[in-house]
């Protein structure tokens, strides 16, 4: 009786097999890499001096590759959309009481240094490792512990739902619009320093032109969008909650 | 310049409608519609500008090799016409019966629109992964919109697959560039002919594998019946009209640049799976009770079809499966729509039960029964045409067994077509006796989707006339030639 | 070393691959996905490896890696995140509804 179920185990495993042989066999068959080739070498040689960052994972980011970076920052905005859309019928909920006295305390002490250091990483993304996604995430974790701590009411009447999205709507807008500046300029979309924006000195703060406009710009979406998608997703959870303890809470 | 424009105008216009949603609750209608104008007058105006002129547009000013390029020629100029025509239709039907509330639909919609654009224009590779990504999750979102569980399974089906071949085409990017070193596709034609065999059989492997589960060809189309039927009307109609279209661009672009001189072996496949999906998809149709599902299978049997002139690797080859892809968008649109509307009002999506149409609303079924003639392939209408193109060129390419299916699956789908129209036409027999039974819902006037699916029949009918004439066959051929032509992309790009 | 590196990512790639082809749970399906995209994810980032490579801010204490897979693990990975937050939403949605995570009992999933 259970014999179809076993036969397609062990389908599926000769065939995830067979493909793992012919992936590796593929890796094998390239031959070693001593030394960066290719467009790597010219961002490793040039980007300091055509984009003004020091950081060339930024640089290449935020400037040569900048289009992947509003094509991915996209991808968030959607999935954040329909999120919002698959869990929006609930509008009240119970929202748990949080955690022990110590922990909000603890907490409430440490909320402010996470923030600083989000903006530490967002802002100084160009010249050191770091930049608008990472930063984005610690601000987003920042209000998923002040959830889990506080209760999601209490982080909801901080930072409403609505902030969030304008926070994120914005960020996209500005995004586009430094990069329609370039279009205007005649330099292409999302162009900077051949747009006109001014280089700075190198390792400075201001410097590199729109890099750090633009991790601005993402910190931005990707703060407020991770923290929109934790605020629904728990939003469900508590109302899951209450329905099994006793019927739903309209 | 106009390139960049097609993909950011729609995703400005999505980004700022949340913004409009803080300030008012409901959108009005004219203002999606002119946001809706602007994009697809900017999509317009690239494939006009790619049409008549190859056009490249480097982006942030970089050289094609370290920045992103996009390319405007005539192959994506054609399936940007496509796209324009099919989502300006669906979008017209959703505003239509959605009004302006559901203004999340109308943000995804926007985002499905810019991320299709960028997907038909750009030249990186990663960077078509990147907008694959949006396109896909826009496209899990608008299946699972309606919000019903089969929506919200379909959404996830959907999803779990997508995701799947998205990994292998992120696989397969991963694969190229630690081969070569680039991403630039006109550069990595040139440069995948020195790969070693073995790694080029795990890139085109994990290339189409991908391409093939996100285009739901016949072995791994278990979602496109799911997702196209359970959908709303409007969606399904841009699901199967226009979505599968731009899976299928990119399993062309990125077919022809990579493997058209390196690797035969692809094309051998891709015809052995179109060969597959138009038999199975058909035969599946066949055995259906629900009318958006059999529209969903018969979509598997056109992609099946739409491959195997892919998989002819010939420049008439290709014209042919661009013409079919056109001719699909109208046909299978228009049939979305009918079948939709029909079923909305009727309240069942059961074929047998949609009865007594012919009487209540005759426009929609004569709507029906020209889109499906023409599907099915009756003379002088598009349909024909376009398959007999592809039959021509298999046979040019060596093989009679892609011919022989698509004469095979001709008769198969005459056959579910005239079991749907003869259900339309039979007299009902409930309409006396129960008034509330035959008008289950409060029916609107649907002016604008008679007006699509009446224009669409006529496009059907006037392209198919069209066809004939030896001017616009080399219209269609040049799309074939710019196709198969790697040099000239190449050329175009590096500016050689 | 590195080839151990890219071993691992293939055998990682496989089991997350055979998780969503033989199991029956909705949860496992999500890790599995998860798997496969660390698995691609590790394979980018070692292909960047240079021997005796530092990090690429400026100034380099010698050769510098390849910067170019740090960019595309980035962007990959927020895709990734994206789209598992979207499976797991859909999950939460049908596990209300048929109070199960089993894809037998789900009804439109079968097969």
């Amino acid at each position: 009786m259970n014999i179809r179920p076993f036969l397609f185990r062990i389908t599926a495993l000769f065939l995830c097999a067979f493909l793992g042989v012919m992936l590796f066999r593929g890796i094998a068959a390239m031959p070693p890499k001593e030394s960066v080739t290719g467009p790597a070498a010219h961002y490793l040689e040039r980007a300091s001096r055509e984009t003004g960052a020091r950081n060339v994972v930024g640089a290449i980011l935020f400037d040569y590759r900048a289009f992947d970076t509003l094509g991915e920052s996209t991808v968030i905005f959607t999935a954040v959309c329909g999120i919002s859309m698959l869990f929006s019928r609930r509008k009240f909920h119970r929202s748990s009481s949080g955690l022990s006295f110590i922990a909000k305390r603890g907490i409430g002490i440490m909320a402010p240094f996470l923030i600083m250091y989000a903006t530490v990483i967002i802002l100084f993304g160009h010249i050191s490792p770091g930049g608008g996604f990472q930063g984005g995430t610690i601000f987003a974790t920042v209000t998923v512990l002040l959830c889990v701590v506080f209760g999601s009411s209490f982080e909801s009447s901080y930072f409403p739902p609505k902030t969030k999205e304008s926070l994120e709507s914005g960020g996209a807008l500005l995004f586009c619009g430094i990069g329609l500046v370039g279009l205007a300029a005649g330099t292409g979309f999302l162009s900077n320093l051949s747009a006109g924006f001014p280089a700075g000195r190198e390792g400075s703060l201001l410097s590199a032109g729109t890099i750090p406009l633009l991790n601005i710009a993402v910190g931005m979406k990707v703060g407020a969008g991770l923290s929109a998608i934790f605020y629904s997703m728990i939003k469900m959870l508590d109302t899951t909650n209450d329905y099994r303890e006793g019927g739903p809470i309209r | 310049m106009t390139l960049v424009l097609a993909i950011v105008v729609p995703l400005v216009a999505a980004f700022l409608i949340p913004v409009f949603h803080l300030a008012r609750k409901t959108l009005p209608v004219s203002l999606i519609g002119i946001m809706g104008l602007i994009s697809l007058s900017a999509s317009m105006a690239a494939a006009y500008a790619g049409w008549f002129s190859p056009e490249v547009s480097l982006l942030g000013g970089w050289a094609p090799e370290i920045g992103i390029v996009l390319v405007a020629d005539r192959l994506s100029s054609a399936f940007l016409l496509i796209t324009g025509i099919g989502s300006g239709a669906a979008l017209a039907c959703a505003l239509e019966k959605f009004g302006g509330g559901p203004w999340r639909f109308y943000a995804i919609f926007f985002l499905l629109l810019g991320s299709m654009n960028g997907i038909l224009l750009t030249g990186d590779l990663f960077n078509l992964f990147v907008f694959y990504e949006i396109f896909s999750v826009a496209a899990y979102l608008l299946v699972a919109f309606s919000m019903s569980w089969q929506a919200l399974e379909a959404g996830l089906k959907y999803l779990v697959l997508g995701t799947i071949g998205a990994l292998f085409i992120l696989l397969g990017t991963a694969f190229t560039f630690m081969a070569t070193g680039i991403l630039n596709m006109a550069l990595l034609s040139e440069a995948l002919v020195s790969v070693p065999r073995e790694t080029l059989t795990a890139i085109s492997a994990c290339l189409v594998l991908g391409l093939t589960i996100k285009t739901g060809a016949f072995p791994v189309h278990f979602w496109l019946p799911d997702a196209h039927s359970s959908a709303q009307t409007a969606v399904s109609a841009l699901l199967s009209g226009v979505l599968v279209k731009v899976s299928i661009y990119a399993l062309m672009r990125v077919c022809f640049l990579f493997f058209l001189e390196t690797n035969g072996t692809v094309f051998l496949a891709i015809t052995v799976i179109g060969s597959l999906s138009a038999l199975g998809g058909h035969l599946m149709a066949l055995r259906q009770d629900d009318i958006k599902r059999l529209l969903a299978y018969s979509t598997v049997a056109q992609i099946g079809y739409i491959l195997i002139g892919v998989g002819c690797a010939s420049a008439a080859g290709a014209a042919a499966a661009v013409f079919h892809s056109f001719n699909h968008m109208l046909m299978k649109m228009g049939l979305f729509i009918a079948a939709g509307n029909v079923s909305d009002e009727k309240g069942t999506r059961e074929i047998c039960k949609l009865t007594g149409l012919w009487k209540e609303k005759p426009f929609w079924v004569l709507g029906f029964t020209v889109l499906s003639a023409a599907i099915v392939g009756i003379p002088p209408l598009n349909g024909f045409m376009s398959k007999w193109f592809i039959i021509l060129s298999s046979a040019g390419a060596g093989t009679v067994i892609p011919a022989l299916v698509i004469a095979a699956g001709t008769v198969i789908s005459a056959a579910y077509y005239l079991r749907v129209l003869s259900a339309f036409v039979s007299p009902g027999e409930s309409d006396q006796e129960d008034p509330f039974k035959s008008s289950p819902r409060k029916v609107r006037s649907k002016i604008v989707s008679l007006t699509i699916v009446g224009s669409f029949a006529m496009f059907c009918l006037a392209l198919g006339i069209m066809a004939f004439s030896p001017f616009s066959r080399e219209y269609f051929s040049s799309i074939g030639r710019t196709a198969v032509d790697v040099g000239a992309y190449v050329g175009l790009v590096t500016g050689r | 070393m590195i080839t151990l590196s890219y071993v691992t990512s293939v055998i990682i790639f496989c089991i997350g691959l055979y998780t969503i082809m033989a199991r029956r749970n909705l949860f496992k399906t999500v890790l599995g996905l998860a798997l496969m995209e660390s698995a691609i994810l590790l394979i980018i980032v070692s292909s960047g490896y240079i021997p005796g490579g530092v990090p690429p801010i400026e100034p380099f204490m010698g050769p510098a890696v390849n910067p170019l897979p740090h960019a595309f693990t980035l962007t990959a990975i927020v895709i990734g995140a994206s789209d598992i937050a979207l499976a797991l939403a859909f999950i939460i949605k049908l596990q209300r509804h048929y109070r199960s995570v089993d894809l037998d009992r789900i009804r439109g999933l079968r097969g």
